[in-house]
């Protein structure tokens, strides 16, 4: 890491000293000690009470057919199974759910052992529990299962493939509210401009591998369940699970503390919970489920394959005149799951002549879901290359060429972005990356037997919030609890809201401790749009102000205090004292004792603007309303960046390396920099993973993935990852929220994809549009 | 000088032989012990398994498939080591058996010998955390922290083995750690930070 810009956002109302932490001081995380100890307990620690059985999946080896016979004999056998779930004894015991799109819980409607029905290469065709994982698991392998197999449809060009256009799939009312970007007239303008691209772009099937397994406790009490399972939406999984059992919300409570790892995977919920709780309430015992590395790339959702059109006609000056975006996703068979990037790709640039399409295309596959980025990642490398295209075409900076097309009002309905960094970022990062050295010839600029290339590409993602619920306690002695059903997946979200303690309540960090990942808490929004530092911390300084306003109220109100007759609001926690700023102080103690009873609790729940009233009862049924972005019907909320990237093309074998990386990132408020760097950086690192390692192989004939497991499905290993870069750009923006907070999971590896096969174009002069870049596609360089 | 910039294929398949051969050590060291005369009559009765953990003797009679992984956190209850793939591709569950940097879910319980440390034993027995521990938290070198038992177990068996001298040293000898959250560069300046106060590089 080389230097970094740390923006000192103070925050508003109480001067906090500078050496303490607060908001916008870097802050190591409050649970660091625990996690470097290995005292944190993830959900997969937890294996849900003493002396559990294990559980251990069967899934199937064909993609689309039936169950034609299942003989349990064998597997009966070994010493210690204690029970086999199959669609025999399962069927309708588990009610369908819809999925997380259509305003359901569920990654996948395809509800596994409901009949005899196979609908995707490994399916969960049965769950042997026994007194063993040892056990559990020979005794899934010595299960005889043999099937009636049909020809799958794989992915694009199989045969076999039905599809449907978002539009229509949205009309059918499965995703209220889409719409199809389109203003002016496209094709006539295409048709006129004197500088025109016409590329088509690939992005491939990739898997979120977090390290944590796909894990799953259960057990039962007096007819309640408790969930210990690694989860991003504890709301909606409580839900999900009462609809799927037919039982109370009430009487469900989901667990999990820390989460090893979300990207998107955790955040619907996947089938194998439910038979989980079915297989604790037959044995009445608990159980645990560990299933493998490879099952997790078929129970779970994943990024799906896409296919880009964009053409772009732009005048001798680089300005845009034309923009049309049209993009194929692969979907399971019964899902209409899709990304849908349009929104964002035809908003970005100014330009008065847009149009998009989305099409789905269903396959014999299991329903895909988010991941990190969802639509931007591939939406965006489709977008960035082509606009890369267009900057050789015009023989024009690629940097010059966002500028001229740079604006403060999206060109669909003219609606103005809330703030807009974009240029500053470029200009940062593109100083700190030495851009101005860059010959733009390709191929022009050689180390040895290097071919070296520069590439740059912008980045974007949605300002997203959601409605939220905290409740917050302080005692007089200082301490304070903070407890939101939010969920700590690494984004250091816990720090930032002991941050917001410190900073609204003037307390210690360390007597600070926050709550999240139980469904027992006030609700939180699904962690995931990176929504949820903006929409919880809001929530939690309401909480905190409201603590701070009942304490000034009685400090007023006291005829021999010292704070008599001032204005509450005036009046600020700090240092554990309560403070005018006529230097007027007391101790927390002593201001506290005014109050009634000993410790105060505020609860505090917010609705975002743009979010409709009943949203704070739907968050209680664990339907989180994500509102911003291209979203809103008055104004464009987004974060942007600048990625830029070096590589090196060995002229010979054409390997490619990433020598460094250099990105620059504005977010409005940045609560704690220290995490927000880790997290920026690390999105860099997955852009550049997605660029060149990152895909899911697929084998067309049988529709199952080939490279299950993480020796061969490439993710970036330490040695792969040198000089990276993360610049962050002070950024004001009070109408995204009171507190100017920008989410930035999802903004670092935007964009990257782009910039490295731009990076690569010029090192080589060889444009790759099929991700991922491997070197084999280089060697007719 | 090490090769900082393999091509991701081949240091991959670099680090799985380096990896296969961590675990061979005790397999074979264990060798002579588990050649009885006559095989078990059931392969699937529960054996009788001594291990010592962070200094802890544990007793546990269990089924002779036991990894040793899931030994110490199934069967003694030490849940800080994680596993991330139970096929030595990942790094989530290294543990130091004898001194020696060991993927444990490549390791079955019944055949280890030598006194085992968890991430749970590298911090002082008062609490202090270790110099390494405290530098990966200086350093935000984790997210997630799934991975950060490992990778912390495995750091100090950079250090101590010496395998810390450059940047470069560090990242290749780290590569068999995933880091899905991608905190690499912190790992690296973790390690880096922490080296000095651990007296050796
Ligand atoms: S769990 Fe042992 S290497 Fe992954
Ligand atoms: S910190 Fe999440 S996998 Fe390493």
């Amino acid at each position: 890491m080389s230097d970094i810009t740390e923006p000192q956002i103070m925050p508003q109302g109480a001067p906090p000293s500078a050496a303490k932490p607060a908001m916008g001081a870097a802050t190591s995380r409050v649970d660091g000690r625990l996690k470097v100890t290995g005292a944190a307990r993830y959900a997969s620690d937890l294996y849900g009470g003493a002396n559990p059985a294990h559980a251990y999946l069967a899934t199937s080896t064909i993609a689309r057919g039936r169950i034609t016979r299942l003989n349990e004999a064998d597997a009966r056998k070994v010493p210690g199974v204690l029970d086999i779930l199959t669609f025999r004894n399962v069927g309708d015991r588990i009610k369908p759910g819809k999925i997380f799109s259509q305003k359901g819980y569920m990654g996948s409607s395809i509800a596994p052992l409901a009949s005899d029905r196979i609908q995707h290469g490994g399916q969960i065709v049965a769950m042997v529990v026994a007194e063993t994982f040892e056990a559990a698991r020979e005794a899934a392998h010595r299960l005889q299962i043999e099937y009636a197999a049909e020809t799958p449809s794989a992915t694009f060009d199989s045969p076999g493939l039905e599809s449907i256009s978002a539009e229509a799939s949205s009309r059918e009312g499965e995703q209220p509210g889409e719409e199809k970007p389109k203003v002016g007239d496209a094709a006539a303008a295409l048709a006129a401009a004197p500088v025109t691209i016409d590329q088509r772009y690939e992005t491939p099937i990739q898997h979120h591998n977090p390290i944590e397994l796909f894990t799953t406790a259960c057990a039962w009490t007096d007819g309640k369940l408790t969930v210990w399972e690694p989860s991003q939406n504890m709301y909606g999984f409580q839900n999900g699970l009462a609809e799927q059992l037919g039982m109370a919300a009430a009487d469900i409570r989901v667990i999990s503390p820390y989460v090893g790892g979300g990207f998107g995977s955790r955040g619907s919920l996947t089938q194998r919970t439910a038979l989980v709780a079915l297989a604790a309430q037959r044995l009445r015992r608990p159980v645990r489920l560990e299933t493998t590395r490879d099952q997790g790339f078929t129970i779970a959702t994943y990024r799906a394959e896409t296919r880009h059109r964009v053409r772009l006609g732009a005048g001798t000056d680089g300005k845009l005149q034309a923009l049309i975006h049209e993009g194929w996703e692969v979907s399971s068979r019964p899902d209409n799951y899709k990304v849908g990037g349009t929104d964002a790709t035809t908003r970005l640039y100014a330009c008065p002549n847009v149009d998009s399409e989305v099409t789905i295309v269903h396959a014999d596959r299991n329903t895909p879901g988010f991941m990190r980025s969802p639509p931007e990642v591939p939406y965006m490398f489709a977008l960035e290359s082509a606009m890369d295209e267009l900057a050789v075409a015009l023989k024009m900076d690629p940097i010059e060429l966002r500028r001229v097309n740079d604006t403060m009002h999206e060109p669909i309905k003219g609606l103005p972005y809330t703030s807009r960094t974009l240029m500053p970022c470029f200009d940062a990062a593109a100083k700190a990356f030495g851009w101005s050295g860059r010959d733009a010839q390709p191929g022009s600029m050689r180390d040895g037997e290097w071919m070296v290339g520069w590439g740059c590409a912008t980045s974007l993602y949605p300002t997203n919030m959601g409605p939220a619920t905290a409740r917050v306690v302080l005692t007089p002695q200082g301490t304070v609890k903070v407890q939101t059903a939010g969920h700590e997946i690494g984004t250091g979200i816990t720090t930032v809201l002991a941050l917001m303690a410190v900073s609204g309540l003037g307390v210690d960090i360390a007597k600070v401790t926050v709550e999240v990942g139980d469904s027992a808490l006030p609700p939180a929004p699904v962690a995931g749009g990176s929504n949820s530092t903006a929409s919880i911390a809001t929530v939690v300084a309401q909480a905190c102000e409201q603590i701070r306003g009942r304490i000034a109220g009685a400090a007023v109100a006291a005829e021999n205090g010292p704070f008599h007759g001032m204005d509450p609001a005036g009046l600020v926690l700090v240092d554990g004292t309560l403070r005018a700023s006529s230097g007027a102080s007391e101790p927390l103690e002593a201001a506290m004792s005014r109050t009634a009873g000993g410790a105060i609790e505020a609860y505090a729940e917010n609705i975002p603007h743009g979010v409709p009233e009943g949203a704070l009862k739907k968050l209680y049924l664990g339907q989180g309303t994500l509102m911003g972005g291209a979203k809103l019907k008055d104004r464009m909320q987004f974060a942007f960046g600048a990625q830029f990237v070096e590589v090196r093309v060995n002229a010979r074998t054409r390997e490619i390396r990433v020598p460094r990386l250099v990105g620059a990132y504005a977010a409005g408020r940045i609560v704690n920099p220290k995490a927000a760097k880790s997290q920026l950086m690390g999105g860099q690192i997955w852009g550049v993973s997605a660029a060149l390692h990152e895909a899911t192989e697929i084998d067309r004939r049988a529709a199952r993935y080939t490279n299950n497991d993480l020796a061969e499905y490439l993710i970036p290993v330490n040695a792969d990852v040198q000089e990276v870069t993360t610049i962050l750009l002070p950024e004001q923006d009070t109408q995204v929220n009171e507190l100017g907070i920008k989410g930035i999971g999802e903004l670092g590896n935007v964009g990257l994809n782009a910039a490295v096969a731009n990076a690569v174009f010029h090192a080589t002069g060889v444009r790759v549009r099929e991700l991922p870049i491997r070197l084999e596609k280089l060697l007719e360089a | 000088m090490p090769d900082q910039t393999a091509s991701p294929q081949l240091s991959r398949r670099g680090l799985l032989g380096a990896s296969t051969a961590v675990a061979a050590g005790p397999l074979m060291a264990a060798a002579p012990v588990v050649a009885p005369a006559t095989p078990p009559v059931d392969p699937r009765r529960p054996v009788d398994v001594a291990l010592t953990v962070n200094g802890q003797q544990h007793h546990l009679a269990i089924d002779v498939r036991t990894t040793l992984l899931d030994a110490v956190r199934t069967h003694i209850g030490l849940t800080g080591s994680k596993k991330g793939c139970d096929h030595g591709q990942c790094g989530a569950c290294t543990m130091l058996v004898d001194g020696k940097a060991t993927l444990s879910c490549l390791s079955l319980a019944a055949m280890v010998r030598g006194p085992v440390t968890t991430i749970e034993g590298i911090a002082g027995t008062d609490g202090t955390l270790h110099p390494m521990q405290q530098a990966f938290i200086d350093q935000d070198a984790f997210q997630c922290g799934y991975c950060t038992p490992g990778q912390i177990v495995s750091a100090v068996a950079c250090v101590q083995g010496g395998h810390a001298a450059s940047d470069a040293a560090i990242r290749e000898y780290m590569s068999g750690n995933l880091c899905r959250c991608a905190a690499y560069p912190h790992i690296v300046a973790a390690i880096n930070q922490a080296k000095d106060g651990m007296g050796r590089a």
